[in-house]
């Protein structure tokens, strides 16, 4: 495989875990952009280990998941049935404070970043299994009992509540899972990278990741499965002085995609007229 | 003792901008029901702006000043209609895809200030703006105020008061309130929802305008990620506040101001930002809802 396509695998699979760890919140209406800073602190746990104490990356990989469910866990407990902005503002927030305390710890690399993250044979093969496994876990929950709950809590809360439908335990499940995705993903990307900087973990990963879930569809886990390796190559096919304005592209195609179709390509409906079209679902 | 009182005077000032940054936030969203969090990234574009029409115009204040309060006030109108085309359902969720919309405005501006002026390196405003050259405007021993922090608190101040007495005591005031309060109840009585929203949108213009004035006065200086860094900061004193609380965004952001001030003064070094931002998410996680209550 070319180094061009294995970089553009790579990083695709890690944004379309990304976009996974943020549309599980937003089937509660939570933006939880703190998956970003879960990304950066499991990501340097993970290179750390690995360099200075030699652990094998799956141990590296099952330590972050950890680590990125146990913060965001503990978070949830302040947030997890909060507005919508008080989501937001904490996730910016988080992120502010790790960028802080990477970039003023020598011991991890400081501003510098991290170097020597050992290569992994096979790597991109484990990347989309978990991306598989993550995927098969979001496919059931959707069609859970839990995953009509939050259907129902996104379009209504006190009618999701009246239900008997405890929205702050939905909530601060789903930002765990969240928190352990994000994790996952910033493991992942020190070993693709085999180095860290903190320059990486801003907010250009928040606008990227966002735009591909508003574009793909935030009411399926087929919307960001499709926009995230389109949206990620878009700017590798564009001449570099076009790509070079990959910001305003992805906040372009935002709001474009807001104003004409609020809830992104891929809907339910699409989803259902396609499994009609296979036959796969008979027409109600 | 000085450098506490030196270090609560340099708080105001700066208070007195998240202040106003703050209260144009939330007058948008008492009244066109919008999360606009990339508000004060259009300050900073105003900024640029005014920069611009400086360097073209040999330092013409008056012109600058012009650039500055013009550019806010037609970016906040030529915006308003997507906006508006959003929020057509009022409701949590559409609420929400504003503040995803001011975010996508927010990642162009930034964009586009980084490429496009200065090839995105910080703007440094003229002497005779900032009066730097000047020297300090009041000095007893280590407690100095410069000029442009002495306007900056005498503006802000007297800005904030008249906007609360224009929200408070005017017609006009109770017209943005009607609407924010019951859209439909308003709208019953014969207010004009377009008219008034439209004014909403130029109001706050002005007050993002005027304040990148101040700011370029104060700081003397910007950069495009400047917008991003205060848009974060403004959206945590609104929620600290509770949202839409414009008494409560005064107090939280002035004591911001100070905290900042404080911790600067005792701790240098790039920590001083994050403390100011540990103790703002300890206060969002505390009470989501805010300190004095959402008047949403």
């Amino acid at each position: 495989m070319s180094l061009p396509l294995y970089y553009y695998l790579a990083i695709a699979s890690i944004y379309i875990l990304m976009t996974w760890a943020l549309y599980l919140p937003y089937r509660v209406a939570h933006l939880h952009f703190m998956v970003v800073a879960n990304m950066a602190i499991s990501g340097y746990f993970g290179g750390y280990a690995a360099t200075q104490w030699g652990w094998p990356f799956g141990a590296a990989l099952l330590a972050g998941m950890l680590i990125g469910a146990l913060l965001s866990w503990l978070v949830s407990f302040g947030i997890g049935d909060a507005p919508t902005f008080a989501v937001v503002i904490v996730g910016f927030t988080f992120i502010y404070i790790t960028k802080t305390a990477i970039e003023n710890w020598d011991l991890i690399g400081g501003t510098m970043g991290m170097f020597g993250i050992p290569m992994v044979k096979n790597l991109l093969l484990y990347a989309y299994l978990f991306v598989l496994v993550t995927g098969i876990f979001i496919y059931r929950f959707d069609h859970s009992r839990l995953g009509r709950a939050a259907s129902a809590k996104f379009v209504d809360k006190d009618l999701a509540t009246s239900f008997g439908v405890n929205t702050k335990h939905l909530g601060m499940f789903l930002q765990t899972w969240a928190g352990a995705i994000g994790g996952a993903c910033g493991v992942f990307y020190a070993f693709f990278m085999n180095s860290l900087f903190p320059d990486f973990f801003t907010f250009h990963i928040i606008g990227t990741t966002m735009t591909m879930l508003f574009l793909g569809g935030y009411t399926t886990m087929w919307g960001p499965l499709l926009a995230a390796p389109i949206l990620w190559g878009l700017p590798l096919i564009l001449p570099t002085s076009i790509a070079s304005w990959r910001q305003i592209i992805y906040g372009v195609i935002l709001i474009v995609i807001l104003l004409l179709r609020p809830e992104g390509a891929v809907t339910r409906q699409f989803i259902r007229k396609i499994q009609v079209k296979l036959k796969l679902v008979k027409l109600a | 003792m000085e450098i506490f009182i030196a270090q609560v005077i340099n708080g105001l000032s700066l208070g007195s901008i998240y202040v106003l940054l703050v209260t144009g936030f939330n007058l948008l969203l008492l009244v066109a029901m919008i999360i606009h969090f990339s508000f004060p990234v259009v300050v900073v574009f105003s900024m640029y702006m005014a920069w611009i029409v400086l360097g073209l115009t040999g330092n013409n204040i008056f012109l600058g000043v012009a650039a500055g309060i013009s550019s806010a006030i037609l970016f906040n109108i030529i915006t308003a209609p997507m906006f508006q085309h959003i929020m057509k359902k009022r409701g949590e969720v559409d609420i929400n895809s504003t503040m995803v919309l001011s975010m996508g405005l927010g990642m162009i501006i930034t964009d586009f200030l980084s490429h496009s002026i200065n090839s995105g390196f910080p703007i440094a405003f003229p002497d005779n703006l900032t009066g730097r050259a000047a020297g300090p405007f009041i000095q007893f021993g280590l407690i100095s105020m410069s000029r442009g922090a002495f306007l900056a608190l005498t503006v802000g101040i007297v800005f904030v008061t008249g906007l609360f007495w224009l929200l408070y005591k005017t017609k006009q005031g109770r017209a943005f309130r009607a609407i924010a309060e019951d859209p439909n109840g308003a709208k019953l009585v014969g207010l004009p929802i377009l008219k008034t929203g439209l004014q909403s949108y130029a109001l706050t213009g002005f007050l993002g305008g005027s304040t990148a004035i101040l700011m370029a006065i104060l700081l003397g200086s910007a950069s495009p990620g400047l917008g991003d860094q205060l848009g974060h900061k403004v959206l945590a004193v609104s929620i600290i506040a509770g949202l839409g609380n414009l008494k409560g965004g005064l107090i939280v952001g002035l004591s911001l101001g100070i905290l900042e001030a404080l911790v600067q003064g005792y701790w240098t070094g790039t920590w001083s930002n994050a403390i100011a931002f540990v103790i703002m998410l300890i206060a969002i996680l505390v009470k989501p809802k805010g300190i004095f209550g959402m008047k949403l």
